[in-house]
C-alpha cells in the first residue's frame, strides 16, 4: 500500500509510462509543460490584470501586434487587448472562476471611492464593462449587451458573505425625475445641498435627514451613509412604498396523494421534510401562515384550528368548481396551530397509504390553493406525482418518441395547455408565486407546468422515477424542499432596472411576469434566481460612464417593506478594442443560455443550435474584421481577446447540453427541466451546468482533499475530453446537477477497496450511489471532494452521484461521457471540429 | 262484529258494510266505498307464521285466505278472486276442516307472514343535520341526536350530514381524523358527481395487485354508512364537537343554508349504496333553504318568506322552482324505498310547504317546532324510535301496498303518503281517487298508526241478479321490511255483502266516523290541486245528497229533515272540516297547512276525527269531568276546559277559576277540592300526550288571555258578537267570539233547507 500523498497515480505495470494526448489538443500538452506539476488549486489565481506577465508564448506575437494600434491612449493606464489565438489554444477551466474583466471608471467618478461602491458581479455583471458609446459602434462588436442579475443571492458564511447594509431610517432619496436612488455615482453640488442624478443629470434638493442621525437626534456624517458607499444597500421602506401592510409568509403545501405518489415514498418523504423544517420556516414575529392540501382525484383540506391537537379532513370532490369547504382554519398561523399542524403531517403519509385513487387533480388543488393565498399573496409548494389528468388543468400524455430528435420536437417543449400560464398571471397579479416538485415516474410534462413558476418566480424541482426506498432520492428531495422552506424570501416584489439616459430595456429573461413595459413583478423573490436584461443603446452616451440600477421592492419575511438596491457603474468608450477587452464572456454565455432557450421554444432547437454557433462565429468574424491584420479572408488562425477565450467552449457546451443538443434520446421533460435551470441558474451554476467540472482523483495531489485555507482543496480541473481518463483511474465529472463517479476497468483493487469498501471492480455497481466514508485517507479526501462540490456554490440543489463504470451499462456512460463536451459523441462535433467549423465560416 | 270490533281486528274501517250492487246505486250512495286501513295495526294476538304464504297462479297472486272455497279431500282451494283452482302445495297434505292452518281460520282475516328470505341490509338512517343554528339550539340537537343513537337497533347503519352553507357527508368510518366530503352549496349535483366525489364508483383506483388484500371498508358506502354499534362512539365525538356553520352572516341577512343541497346528497348516497333497502332521511332544519337548489328564501332578511297569500296571487317568486326541485328528489327516494323526514325547528317557516312531497311520497314524518330546546322536537323525535314488545323498532321500512279485489269492484286510488307502483292489474278501475291506475304502491316507510285510504268504484251493470249472500272481497297485502331485519307479510281479507238497490242495509251498514275521514281525505287532496271555495263547494254538495238520500224529510219542509243516528253527526263532522285549518288555510302559514293535512293523511279515524272535530272537556266542583258541546256556550266563569285538537291540547281557566288560581288558593288549606279539580284535567291531559306523535303542543290559559284565542278558533260560534246584543249581551250564556263565520246552528239550518229541497232565504 502507498504511503499517503503517493495516490494511485502508478499505473498498473505494463501501462507505465503511456502517457496518452490527442495531437489535436496539443495544446494542453503546452499548458502541463508550462506549468509543471499541478499543485495549484488553492493559489491565487493568475490574474488577468497581470496583463504584462505573458502565460502562453504563441499569443504574445499577437499582443504585440494589437500594442501598436495606439489604445488607451487616455490617462490611465491603456486597456490592452490580449488576443488568441483559439485554435490550438490549451483550455485551463480555472480561467472560468475568473473575476469579470477589469472595470476602468474614470477617476472620481464614485463619490465615496469605497471598494465596495460598484456591483459584485454575484448580484449585477454586465455582458460588457465598457460599453461602447453608440449603437453602431456595439453592432460593429456583435457582442451582446446585456445584465446578469442576481439581486436577492443567498449570502455564504464560508464565503464570508456579509448581507448588504441597510438604510434604516427611512430616509430614502430619489432623483424627482426617473427616481433612481441616491447611489455612490452622483455628485453633490451647491455646498452639499444638491444631488445631480447621475442618470438624468437633474438637480435634486438634499433632504435635511439626509445627513441627521435620528436615533441619536444629532448630525451625522453624510460620507458614512451605506448608499453612498454600496452597491448593494437595502433601505426600509416607508409605509408610502405600501399599498397594504406587509404580508405574512404564507405557505400552501400542495401535496398529491395519489396511489403513484404514496409508493413512490414521495408523501412521506415531503410530509417529513415539512414537518422538520417547521421551525426553518421563516417566522421570527410569529405571524407566518401554513395550509396544507392533499389531493389525488379529489382535494383533501385540512382544518387545522388553534388550540386543537387533531386536523379535520375535509374532501371536495368538485373539480370543475373549486371552493373552499370553510372560511377559516385551513389557512392557519404556524404558531398557533403547530399542533395539529404536527400531528398531520406526521400521519398524513399514514393517512393515504392505503390510497387506491389513480388521477390527478392538480389544476383544482392549484386553484384551491390560489383561493387560499389570493387575499394575501404567498407560496405554493407543489409536489405532484402525476401528470395533471383531472378537473382544470388536465393534460394529455404527448411525450412521442417518434419525435425526438426531429424538427417536430420543440412542439413537445412548448405548454399544451394555456391553464398553467393564465394561472400563472392570475397568480402574479395577487401576488402568488408558485413551486413545483415534480416526482413522477412517468412523463410530467415539465414543458407545460413549469409554466406555472416561470411566471411566478418560482421554481421548478424535478425528481424522475423518485423512489425514497432509494435514499438518495430520498435525500435530495429532503434536501432541497428543506432548503427552499428555510431560506428568506422576498414576497409581493417588483423589479425595476435604470440606466442613464441613452440606454433603454428591451428584453427580460427569467421566471416573473412583466407588469407593465420594464417593471418586473416577482410574487416572491427566491435567493439565488438570476434574471437577464437586454439593452439598447438609443442615444450617443455622452458621458463617461452609465449607471445602471436595479431596485426591488420587496416585503422581508419578517413584514418589513424593503428596497434592495444594486448600483453598478460601467465606463463608457468610442475604442471598439476596449469593447472587446472588457468583454464578459460569463455573462455572454449566461445571456445566451437564455436566449438559446426561448429560441428552443419560439422555434425549433435546431434554430437554437444555429444561433448559438452564428453569434459565436458572427463574434469571431466581427473580431478579425475589426481587430486583426488579416481582416476579412480566410487565414490559418481563428483569434479572439483573451478575455473571450472560453465563449467559444462554453457555447459549445450549450449546444451540447441536453437542453440543446441535437439527439433524438432525451426525453422532453428533461430537456424542458433542463430548460429551466438554463433560464434561472445564476453564472455560478450555470457555467458549470453547460461546462461540467472533471476532476481526476486517484492521482490528484496529495493536499487536494484536506482543508487548506480556503477550506477543503479542490483537485485542479481537467479539460473536458475523454483522453484524459485511463483505464485505472477514478474520475469525478459533476455539472451542479448531477455527480458521476468515474471509474476505469482497471481500477486496482486497493482503490475499490478504499472508496467503495468491496474487494474488486467486479463487485462494484454503477447507478446512484451514497460513498461510504471509510477509515482511510483516500475515502475521506475523496468524500470531501464531493462534498465540496455540493455545497462550494449558492445552490439548493443536492446533486445526485451516480458510480459509472467503464464497462457500465451504456446509458449511464453515455450519460457521464456527455460532460465530456470537447469529444465527439453522437452527431455533436469535437471542440477541435467545432473550431473548424467556426473558422471555416470566419473565412468566408 | 261491530266497528270496533273489526277495527281492532283488522285495522280497517269501512265507509259502507254493505255494499250497493251496481254502479248507478254505488253513484247514489254519495260517499263511495272506502276503507281508512292501518296495516300494522298492533296485534299482540297474531300468531308467529313462519312459512311461506300459499298464492294463486300468477298473474292473480292473491294469498290463502279464510274466504277461500277449500276442497279438502281434493287438496285443492279455489281463489275467490280470480276463481282458478289451486293445489296445495304437498305439505298442506293433512289439511281437514279441523286441522286448518292458521291463514284459513275465520279470525285471522288480517294474518302476518314471516318470509323465509332474511333482509340483507338493516335498516339505514342517514341524519341530515342543519348547523345553521343558534349556540342553544345546536347544543340541544347535538343532546337529542346522541340521546337517539342508543335507541336504534345496534345493527342499525347511520350515516351524518351536515349543512349550512354548504353541505358535508362524514365518514363516520375514517379512524384517523374525523373527516368529511363537503359539497357546494349553490350547485346542483348529478347522481353521478356524487357518487364520484363520494368516491363510490369504481373509476381512478388503481387495480389491485393480486394477492392484495381488498379491505371493503375504504371503498363504498361502508366508509359513510356504518352499524351503529361500530361508529357510536366516533359519531357521538362528532355530534359533540360539531360547530355552528363557520361562515360569517351579516347582519342584514340569513345565514346561508343549502337544505337542498343536503337532501339531494344524502338521496344520492343511498340511491347509489342501497337502492330499494329500508332506509329514512331525517333532515333537522332549524330555518329555510336560502342557498342553492331548493332554495325557499332569499337570504337578505327584508325578503320575508312567502304566505298562501304570495302562494296564490303567484307572488312567491321562489315556490314553483324549490317545489319542482323537491318533488324530483322525492321521487328518487321513494322510488329506492327511502323516507324522508323534516324535523322543522324555527319560530318562522322553513319550507315545509315546498319539501312536503318527500314526506308524502315516503311516509316520512314531519315534526314542527319553534326550537330544538322544544319538547315538542325532543320527544316527538324519540318517539320514533318507540319498541314492540319484543325490543323492536315500530316502523317498518320500504313496503309495497297491494289490493286485490274481486270482479264487482274496482280500485279507484288511494290517499296517503305512497306512491304508485304502476302495477296495472285487472283491479284498477277508470274512476281516479288519489293515486290511481294501479294496484299496488310502493310506501316507504309505515309505523302502527299509518293509514291508508283506499277507494273503490262498483262496476257492476244495473239490472243483474244478485246471487244470494253474494259479496265482494277485498285483499290488502303488505310486504314490507320490519327492523328485525325480517321481510314480513301482512294480509288482511274483508268480505262484505252487496245489497239489492233500495235496501235499508246499505244505509245502516254507513260508517259516519269512518266516511268522514276518508271524504276529508278527499277534500284534502282536492284542496291541494284546487282553490279551497271548489273543495267546500263539492263537500256542500256531497252532504246535501247524502242527506237527500238517506234522510227522512217530507219534500220542501225543512222540519221534517231528521237523520238516523249512525248519520246524525256526519253533518256536523263536515260543518267542523270545513272551519278546520285543513281546509281554510289562511290564518296559517304554507308550512302549517301543509303540516296538518300531513298528519290527517296519516292517521286513524279517532285520531283523523279529533283533528277535524276537536274534543272538549269541562271539569268543575262536585261533578265528574266530562265531554261538552265544542260550542262557545261551554265557556263559563266556574269551569276548566280541556280541549283536545290532537295538535293542541289545552287547558283553560275560566275566569273565576283563573283569579282564584292566580290568588293561589290551591295551596292554601281548605282549597284542596280546588287544588284537585285544578290538577284533574292536567292528569288527564299527560294521559292524551302518552302516546301521541307528534307531542301535541301544550297550552295553559285563562279566560281572557291572549293564549285562549287557540280555543276560540275552535269552537262553534253560536255566541257570536252578531248574535244578541251589539257585543254580545251579558244575559248570552257562554262568551262572545269575534268571528264571521256561521255557526253549526245556522250551517244546519242551511242544510236541511238545500236537503228538502225548499227555497234558501
Ligand atoms: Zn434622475
Ligand atoms: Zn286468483
Amino acid at each position: 500500500q502507498g504511503a499517503p500523498g503517493d495516490g494511485y497515480g502508478q499505473a498498473p505495470v505494463g501501462q507505465q509510462g503511456a502517457q496518452l494526448f490527442t495531437p489535436g489538443l496539443e495544446g494542453d500538452q503546452q499548458l502541463q509543460l508550462q506549468q509543471g506539476q499541478p499543485q495549484y488549486y488553492g493559489q491565487p489565481q493568475p490574474g488577468y490584470a497581470d496583463a504584462g506577465k505573458p502565460q502562453h508564448g504563441p499569443v504574445d506575437q499577437l499582443v504585440n501586434q494589437f500594442g501598436q494600434m495606439g489604445m488607451g491612449q487616455q490617462g490611465q493606464k491603456p486597456f490592452q487587448l490580449h488576443t488568441v489565438n483559439l485554435v490550438g489554444m490549451p483550455i485551463d477551466p480555472r480561467e472560468l472562476l475568473a473575476d469579470p474583466p477589469e472595470m476602468r471608471l474614470p477617476p472620481g467618478a464614485c463619490i465615496s471611492n469605497n471598494p465596495m461602491a460598484n456591483a459584485d458581479p454575484s448580484y449585477q455583471r454586465c455582458t460588457l464593462n465598457a460599453i461602447p458609446t453608440t449603437h453602431s459602434l456595439l453592432n460593429k462588436s456583435r457582442l451582446p449587451f446585456a445584465i446578469i442579475l442576481t439581486p436577492y443571492r443567498s449570502l455564504k458564511e464560508t464565503d464570508d458573505d456579509l448581507a448588504p447594509p441597510v438604510v434604516s431610517d427611512t430616509v430614502i432619496v430619489r432623483c424627482r425625475r426617473c427616481r433612481t436612488y441616491i447611489n455612490p455615482y452622483v455628485t453633490f453640488t451647491d455646498g452639499g445641498n444638491r444631488w445631480k442624478c447621475c442618470m438624468c443629470g437633474l438637480a435634486n434638493d438634499v433632504p435635511q435627514l439626509f445627513d441627521w442621525d435620528q436615533q441619536r437626534g444629532q448630525p451625522a456624517d453624510r460620507w458614512a451613509r451605506p448608499e453612498l458607499n454600496y452597491s448593494t444597500v437595502e433601505f426600509i421602506a416607508p409605509s408610502e412604498y405600501m399599498v397594504r401592510p406587509p404580508q405574512p409568509p404564507v405557505y400552501i403545501f400542495l401535496i398529491d396523494v395519489s396511489y403513484a405518489a404514496v409508493q413512490s415514498g414521495m408523501v412521506a418523504t415531503a410530509t417529513r421534510t415539512i414537518l422538520e423544517s417547521l421551525d426553518r420556516l421563516p417566522n421570527i414575529d410569529d405571524r407566518t401562515k401554513v395550509a396544507v392540501i392533499a389531493y389525488d382525484v379529489a382535494l383533501h383540506f385540512f382544518s387545522l384550528p388553534p388550540g386543537s391537537t387533531e386536523s379535520n379532513m375535509l374532501v371536495v370532490g368538485d373539480l370543475d368548481d373549486v371552493f373552499l369547504p370553510q372560511p377559516t382554519d385551513i389557512l392557519v398561523n404556524l404558531t398557533e396551530s403547530r399542533a395539529p399542524l404536527e400531528a398531520l403531517l406526521g400521519k398524513l403519509s399514514d393517512m393515504f397509504k392505503d390510497n387506491h385513487a389513480v388521477g390527478s387533480a392538480f389544476g383544482p388543488a392549484l386553484q384551491a390553493g390560489y383561493k387560499l393565498a389570493s387575499p394575501t399573496g404567498g407560496k405554493i409548494i407543489a409536489l405532484s406525482a402525476n401528470l395533471p389528468s383531472l378537473g382544470p388543468g388536465a393534460l394529455k400524455n404527448r411525450e412521442d418518441p417518434k419525435l425526438l430528435g426531429t424538427s417536430q420536437e420543440s412542439k413537445l417543449l412548448q405548454p399544451q395547455s394555456s391553464f398553467y400560464k393564465t394561472f400563472a398571471i392570475e397568480c402574479s397579479r395577487s401576488q402568488v408565486s408558485v413551486d413545483i416538485f415534480l416526482t413522477g415516474s412517468g412523463y410530467s410534462d415539465v414543458a407545460t407546468v413549469s409554466g406555472l413558476p416561470r411566471y411566478t418566480s418560482g421554481q421548478t424541482y424535478f425528481y424522475p422515477s423518485f423512489n425514497a426506498s432509494r435514499s438518495e432520492d430520498a435525500m435530495k428531495l429532503a434536501h432541497e424542499l428543506s432548503t427552499l422552506l428555510a431560506s428568506p424570501i422576498g414576497l409581493e416584489a417588483v423589479i425595476r432596472v435604470r440606466a442613464s439616459r441613452g440606454l433603454r430595456m428591451s428584453q427580460f429573461h427569467g421566471n416573473f411576469f412583466v407588469r407593465s413595459t420594464d417593471l418586473l413583478a416577482l410574487p416572491a423573490v427566491p435567493w439565488d434566481q438570476s434574471y437577464a436584461i437586454e439593452m439598447q443603446i438609443e442615444e450617443t452616451l455622452n458621458q463617461p460612464f452609465v449607471v445602471i440600477q436595479t431596485a426591488v421592492l420587496h416585503t422581508t419575511s419578517f413584514g418589513e417593506r424593503r428596497i434592495r438596491v444594486v448600483t453598478q457603474a460601467i465606463p463608457t468608450t468610442q475604442n471598439i478594442s476596449e469593447v472587446y477587452a472588457s468583454a464578459d464572456q460569463i455573462a455572454i454565455a449566461t445571456l445566451l443560455a437564455n436566449k438559446a432557450v426561448e429560441r428552443c421554444l419560439s422555434n425549433k432547437i435546431e434554430d437554437a443550435r444555429d444561433a448559438v454557433m452564428n453569434k459565436m462565429s458572427d463574434i469571431l468574424g466581427a473580431f478579425k474584421t475589426n481587430m486583426t491584420a488579416a481582416g476579412s479572408g480566410a487565414s490559418a488562425q481563428l483569434s479572439i481577446c483573451d478575455n473571450l477565450k472560453l465563449l467559444p467552449i462554453l457555447l459549445l457546451g450549450l449546444m451540447k447540453h441536453v437542453g440543446l443538443r441535437h439527439s433524438s434520446q432525451i426525453p422532453s421533460d428533461l430537456r424542458s427541466y433542463a430548460h429551466c435551470l438554463l433560464t434561472t441558474l445564476p453564472s455560478q451554476l450555470l457555467i458549470p451546468y453547460i461546462h461540467p467540472c472533471f476532476y481526476s482523483l486517484h492521482n490528484m495531489p496529495p493536499e487536494c482533499g484536506t482543508i487548506g485555507e480556503n477550506g477543503v482543496i479542490m483537485p485542479p480541473p481537467l479539460p473536458l475530453t475523454s483522453e484524459r481518463l485511463e483505464r485505472h483511474g477514478l474520475y469525478l465529472i459533476e455539472d451542479g446537477q448531477t455527480m458521476f463517479l468515474w471509474i476505469g476497468r482497471d481500477a486496482v483493487g486497493q482503490l475499490v477497496q478504499d472508496v467503495f469498501d468491496l474487494p474488486a471492480y467486479d463487485q462494484l455497481r454503477g447507478g446512484k450511489a451514497t460513498l461510504p466514508i471509510l477509515d482511510n485517507p483516500f475515502s475521506q479526501r475523496v468524500n470531501a471532494v464531493i462534498n465540496k462540490t455540493r455545497e462550494m456554490r449558492r445552490t439548493p440543489y443536492w446533486p445526485h452521484l451516480y458510480v459509472v463504470k467503464e464497462d457500465g451499462e451504456p446509458p449511464l456512460r453515455l450519460w457521464a461521457l456527455s460532460g465530456l463536451i470537447m469529444d465527439r459523441a453522437d452527431q455533436t462535433p469535437s471542440y477541435v471540429q467545432y473550431l473548424t467549423q467556426l473558422k471555416d465560416r470566419v473565412s468566408q | 262484529m261491530n266497528i270496533e270490533d273489526i277495527e281492532e281486528r283488522d285495522g280497517l274501517r269501512l265507509s259502507w258494510n254493505v255494499w250497493p250492487s251496481s254502479r248507478v246505486e254505488a253513484t247514489r250512495t254519495v260517499v263511495p266505498i272506502a276503507a281508512l286501513y292501518t296495516p300494522l295495526k298492533v296485534r299482540e294476538d297474531l300468531p308467529p307464521v313462519l312459512y311461506e304464504p300459499v298464492t294463486c297462479k300468477p298473474p292473480c297472486r292473491a294469498i290463502l285466505n279464510p274466504y277461500c272455497q277449500i276442497d279438502v279431500r281434493g287438496k285443492l282451494w279455489i281463489c275467490p278472486f280470480c276463481l282458478q283452482r289451486n293445489p296445495f302445495p304437498p305439505h298442506y297434505k293433512d289439511i281437514s276442516h279441523t286441522n286448518l292452518p292458521a291463514e284459513l281460520l275465520p279470525k285471522y282475516t288480517t294474518i302476518e307472514y314471516t318470509l323465509s328470505r332474511p333482509a340483507q341490509i338493516p335498516p339505514i338512517f342517514v341524519y341530515v343535520v342543519d348547523t345553521c343554528l343558534d349556540a342553544d339550539d345546536l347544543k340541544a340537537l347535538r343532546d337529542t341526536l346522541i340521546v337517539s343513537l342508543s335507541l336504534l337497533p345496534p345493527h342499525a347503519l347511520v350515516g351524518l350530514v351536515t349543512f349550512g352553507t354548504m353541505t358535508q357527508v362524514h365518514e363516520i368510518g375514517y379512524g384517523e381524523c374525523p373527516k368529511s366530503y363537503v359539497f357546494r352549496g349553490t350547485k346542483e349535483y348529478a347522481p353521478k358527481q356524487i357518487q364520484d366525489m363520494l368516491g363510490l364508483s369504481q373509476a381512478n383506483r388503481s387495480g389491485l395487485r393480486p394477492g392484495q388484500p381488498m379491505q371493503p371498508q375504504n371503498f363504498g358506502a361502508a366508509r359513510f354508512l356504518m352499524p351503529v354499534q361500530q361508529c357510536e362512539f366516533q359519531l357521538t365525538n362528532i355530534f359533540e364537537t360539531l360547530a355552528r356553520d363557520p361562515w360569517t352572516v351579516a347582519s342584514d341577512k340569513r345565514p346561508l343554508r343549502c337544505t337542498g343541497v343536503a337532501v339531494s346528497v344524502a338521496v344520492g348516497l343511498l340511491e347509489s349504496t342501497f337502492p330499494n333497502t329500508g332506509a329514512r332521511i331525517m333532515v333537522f332544519a332549524g330555518g329555510a333553504c336560502t342557498e342553492g337548489p331548493g332554495l325557499v328564501v332569499g337570504d337578505e332578511l327584508r325578503e320575508a318568506i312567502r304566505s298562501h297569500h304570495d302562494i296564490d296571487r303567484d307572488g312567491a317568486k321562489h315556490y314553483k322552482r324549490a317545489t319542482k326541485f323537491y318533488e324530483g328528489l322525492a321521487k328518487r327516494a321513494s322510488a329506492n324505498g327511502h323516507a324522508v323526514d323534516l324535523f322543522a325547528a324555527c319560530l318562522d317557516q322553513i319550507g315545509i310547504a315546498e319539501m312536503k312531497s318527500l314526506t308524502n311520497s315516503t311516509n316520512g314524518v314531519i315534526i314542527l317546532a319553534d326550537s330544538f330546546t322544544t319538547e315538542i322536537f325532543k320527544q316527538s323525535f324519540l318517539r320514533l324510535f318507540d319498541k314492540d314488545t319484543q325490543g323492536h323498532l315500530s316502523m317498518a321500512f320500504n313496503a309495497t301496498f297491494d289490493v286485490q279485489t274481486t270482479k264487482e269492484l274496482k280500485i279507484s286510488g288511494i290517499i296517503g303518503h305512497a306512491i304508485s307502483a304502476n302495477k296495472k292489474s285487472p283491479c284498477v278501475g277508470e274512476t281516479e281517487i288519489g293515486i290511481g291506475q294501479t294496484s299496488a304502491w310502493k310506501i316507504c316507510s309505515l309505523t302502527p298508526h299509518s293509514s291508508i285510504g283506499v277507494y273503490f268504484e262498483v262496476v257492476t251493470a244495473a239490472g243483474q241478479p244478485l246471487q244470494p249472500s253474494s259479496r265482494g272481497l277485498i285483499q290488502f297485502v303488505t310486504h314490507f321490511q320490519h327492523s328485525s331485519g325480517q321481510y314480513r307479510l301482512r294480509v288482511t281479507t274483508v268480505a262484505r255483502n252487496f245489497a239489492e238497490a233500495g235496501s235499508p242495509q246499505i244505509g245502516q251498514s254507513f260508517d259516519q266516523e269512518a266516511s268522514a275521514v276518508l271524504m276529508a281525505r278527499i277534500a284534502v287532496f282536492k284542496a291541494e290541486i284546487d282553490d279551497s271555495p271548489d273543495v267546500l263547494r263539492w263537500l256542500d254538495r256531497m252532504l246535501i245528497r247524502l242527506c237527500q238520500k238517506f234522510a227522512d224529510y217530507r219534500k220542501e219542509d225543512p222540519t221534517s229533515f231528521r237523520l238516523s243516528d249512525n248519520f246524525s253527526i256526519y253533518p256536523q263532522f263536515m260543518f267542523h272540516l270545513r272551519r278546520s285549518q285543513f281546509l281554510q288555510v289562511f290564518n296559517n302559514s304554507p308550512d302549517e297547512t301543509a303540516f296538518y293535512r300531513h298528519v290527517l293523511d296519516e292517521e286513524d279515524v279517532n285520531n283523523s276525527l279529533i283533528m277535524m272535530q276537536p274534543t272538549l272537556m269541562s271539569y268543575t266542583f262536585d261533578q265528574p269531568s266530562q265531554p261538552v258541546l265544542l260550542d262557545s256556550v261551554s265557556i263559563k266563569p266556574d269551569v276548566i276546559l280541556l280541549l283536545d285538537t290532537f295538535f293542541h291540547i289545552l287547558i283553560f281557566h275560566g275566569s273565576t277559576i283563573a283569579e282564584w288560581r292566580k290568588a293561589d288558593y290551591q295551596n292554601q288549606e281548605g282549597y284542596e277540592n280546588f287544588k284537585e279539580l285544578l290538577e284533574a284535567p292536567q292528569l288527564d291531559a299527560q294521559d292524551l300526550l302518552l302516546d301521541r306523535n307528534p307531542l301535541p303542543r301544550y297550552i295553559v290559559c285563562d279566560q281572557g288571555g291572549s293564549q285562549a284565542r287557540f280555543l276560540l278558533s275552535k269552537l262553534n260560534p253560536s255566541t257570536t258578537h252578531m248574535s244578541g246584543g251589539m257585543y254580545g249581551g251579558p244575559g248570552a250564556p257562554g262568551q262572545a267570539i269575534f268571528t264571521d263565520d256561521v255557526s253549526l246552528q245556522v250551517f244546519m239550518e242551511h242544510l236541511k233547507r238545500l236537503a228538502v229541497g225548499a227555497s234558501t232565504s
